[in-house]
């Protein structure tokens, strides 16, 4: 397995949902403490690591943003010892019951405790939920506790998040919770070793963002914050699944996508573009023909505005448990990203032009 | 504090049009603030400074407009079609009656309706300001109107429109009035244009200010009424801290702070994640590099309907822990 493996295992074995981050963000710290010249946290938590440009006196700055929340779910109400749950961002319901979950317990003092998600028989739920997936509204989380000690470990709004295993399968696929985005983490954490004893004229902002999952706003406040001349942001897109199309979906295992559309600013796409031929990384281009859905539209609105480039790694099963994805793209979107940073010219957004 | 109550929501004060609204709080916070102002988008700014430097810079926003009707059509009869300023759901509409703010009275009808096991849908509906002619006629496309809907009080329960978020606005007037010292420098914010979905008046406000922390200061619906909302909150129980609304994750150190306040000084308090509905904490938690914020929420029955149903006592231990909260050093 590729040398990121057991970093990505662990990212995805911590919980941190949005605004809930400290957990995966001690991780992340501990990781790029040597691969930066500066660590800090952002006043919503996000995490910037600054490596310093060569280009003498105050250098240009590019923000590379990954964010490292996850999906999950948050307790609502408690029933009769059963837990009933809201979402965290964009959660897939049809897939939840039979879900292996962690109960962040902070009724009496911190517990964190294992449970299912599970669904009520169909004779209990109305008509109309009884012949297809079950609602959210349906579910509970069991934790196997009688309910009066259920009362008194567990109160409303302590989160939920998911614990499925990681499981590696062939041809150097990873299956587990919250690839989305903590994938995107590893490929920007590949893209610091890369950048290891490389010259680069720009300053680097690594930045593990906040709350994309609901609302974007790490990337909109550590952009606002760090006021760079230009924004990359990292995430994942949708892969090639059984009976999904070509023409909407990228290959999983085919390089990281790289994005065009009114997100992105056409001179950088075409930098991507001309690095990733001339390296020979196999890549894609996704057209993004409204919004990216990615931090990259928090950042670009910035201010004044922010030229910003989108690079995504095809992943499956988007939002679900089971997410998956093929490590080689992890690598190519780190080196890639790192190539890029390498290759930024102290001028380069000078002559950037709208009339190319 | 009732009579207060009454007078603000016997006030009318549709998003973007809340002059009326904001002269009546201005009357009440003036002589208590050590400095008024009102931005660009109508919010209206008192500040309290603290005793001496070193505390914080806190923000506590309550939305002062309310849900409203924008006149789209005027017929030769008299008829008026209209859109909604915010959410308001038409089967709430039916039979009601509303006042424009030069003071015009109408009544809304509706269309017979083919199948009377349906609601109205808006376009079904229509407001009548009785005209025998076209020259009675005043009322012109884009004028606005409010519901019109008498003060109740039912004792330890009251009942008007507009308790959302008027309720939240009596309980900041009472607040800074009960205040007699802080550490920090508070701004009571009364926020124009919550009901608006991009609460725009609490994003110029929150950038304006650059807070080290906010609260926004609102409604939220109860689970205790006949097969109602899928939640534990219920009137009487305290004021409820909004954990979670699809619109706004609240910062864990400020939930704490809140929690740990309540319990020390033995105030009853609900936790609540909501499914539905947001805050003026949500654009608030974005601006500028970020504000860690939460929401503290009035139980209200009946949301967004001409009969909005609050309990005193979760207003008044409402205002008990803003004090308390405001009264001591905090760390965040």
């Amino acid at each position: 397995m590729p040398s990121i493996s057991p970093f990505l295992k662990t990212l995805i074995s911590v919980s941190g949902l949005s605004a809930h981050e400290a957990p995966v963000r001690q991780i992340i710290e501990d990781k790029w403490r040597p691969l930066v010249d500066d660590l800090s946290v952002s006043r919503l938590g996000s995490l910037h690591g600054l490596k310093r440009g060569r280009a003498p006196a105050s250098p240009p700055a590019l923000v590379l943003l990954a964010h490292m929340d996850a999906i999950g779910l948050v307790v609502t109400q408690i029933v009769d010892g059963f837990l009933s749950l809201a979402p965290i961002g964009g959660v897939d319901a049809r897939i939840l019951p039979g879900t292996p979950v962690i109960v962040h317990a902070t009724g009496n003092g911190t517990h964190q405790l294992p449970g299912l998600v599970v669904q009520p028989a169909a004779s209990l739920l109305p008509p109309s939920a009884r012949n297809d997936a079950v609602p959210l509204q349906y579910l509970f989380v069991d934790i196997g506790l009688p309910p009066r000690r259920v009362a008194e470990l567990v109160q409303v709004g302590d989160l939920v998040a998911f614990a499925t295993e990681p499981v590696e399968l062939a041809a150097e696929t990873l299956s587990g919770h919250s690839l989305d985005n903590r994938a995107s983490v590893a490929a920007l954490t590949v893209c610091l070793e890369h950048l290891q004893g490389r010259a680069h004229a720009w300053d680097v902002w690594a930045v593990a963002t906040v709350r994309e999952e609901v609302g974007l706003h790490g990337a909109a406040t550590s952009t606002f914050q760090i006021q760079p001349d230009l924004a990359v942001a990292i995430d994942v897109t949708f892969g090639k699944g059984p009976g999904a199309s070509d023409w909407q979906t990228v290959t999983l295992n085919g390089g990281p996508a790289l994005g065009w559309g009114p997100n992105i600013h056409p001179a950088l796409h075409k930098r991507f573009k001309e690095l990733a031929e001339k390296l020979e990384i196999p890549f894609s281009v996704e057209i993004m023909p409204r919004g990216s859905g990615t931090d990259g539209m928090a950042a670009q609105i910035s201010r004044e505005g922010v030229p910003t480039m989108v690079i995504s790694i095809p992943l499956r099963y988007m939002h679900t448990p089971v997410e998956m994805i093929a490590y080689p793209d992890i690598e190519r979107t780190g080196r890639l990203l790192a190539e890029f940073v390498a290759s930024l010219e102290v001028d380069f957004t000078a002559r950037m032009a709208w009339d190319e | 504090m009732k009579a207060l109550i009454q007078t603000l929501t016997e006030t009318f004060g549709p998003s973007g049009h809340e002059d009326a609204v904001r002269a009546v709080i201005r009357a009440q916070v003036e002589p208590l603030a050590d400095e008024i102002r009102v931005d660009a988008l109508g919010s209206l700014i008192a500040v309290k400074r603290p005793v001496r430097d070193g505390g914080k810079k806190i923000l506590l926003a309550a939305h002062m407009d309310e849900i409203g009707l924008i006149i789209s059509h005027v017929d030769e009869k008299g008829f008026l079609r209209f859109t909604t300023l915010g959410g308001v759901p038409p089967r709430t509409l039916v039979g009601g009656r509303v006042r424009f703010l030069d003071g015009t009275p109408g009544v809304i009808g509706g269309e017979v309706l083919e199948n009377w096991d349906k609601v109205h849908t808006m376009e079904q509906l229509f407001i009548d300001i009785g005209a025998s002619g076209p020259k009675d006629v005043r009322v012109k496309i884009g004028d606005v109107a409010a519901l019109e809907r008498p003060f109740l009080d039912l004792g330890k329960r009251l009942v008007a429109k507009s308790l959302d978020d008027r309720i939240g606005v009596a309980v900041l007037i009472e607040t800074l009035r009960q205040l007699k010292m802080t550490p920090h420098e508070v701004y009571f914010v009364f926020t124009s244009r919550e009901e608006l979905s991009s609460e725009a008046g609490a994003a110029a406000v929150a950038f304006g200010i650059e807070p080290d922390l906010a609260l926004s200061v609102d409604v939220t619906s109860t689970g205790d009424t006949p097969k109602g909302h899928k939640t534990d909150v219920a009137l009487g129980k305290g004021p409820a801290i909004r954990i979670h609304d699809p619109g706004v994750l609240s910062d864990p150190r400020i939930v704490a702070w809140i929690d740990q306040t309540a319990r020390k000084n033995k105030i009853p308090f609900q936790r609540q994640v909501s499914t539905f509905g947001t805050t003026d904490a949500r654009a608030m938690q974005a601006s500028r590099s970020g504000v860690p914020v939460s929401c503290l929420a009035i139980p209200c029955r009946y949301v967004h309907t001409p009969s909005e149903m609050v309990d005193m006592d979760d207003v008044q231990n409402a205002v008990k822990l803003l004090v308390c909260l405001l009264s001591a050093p905090v760390e965040i």
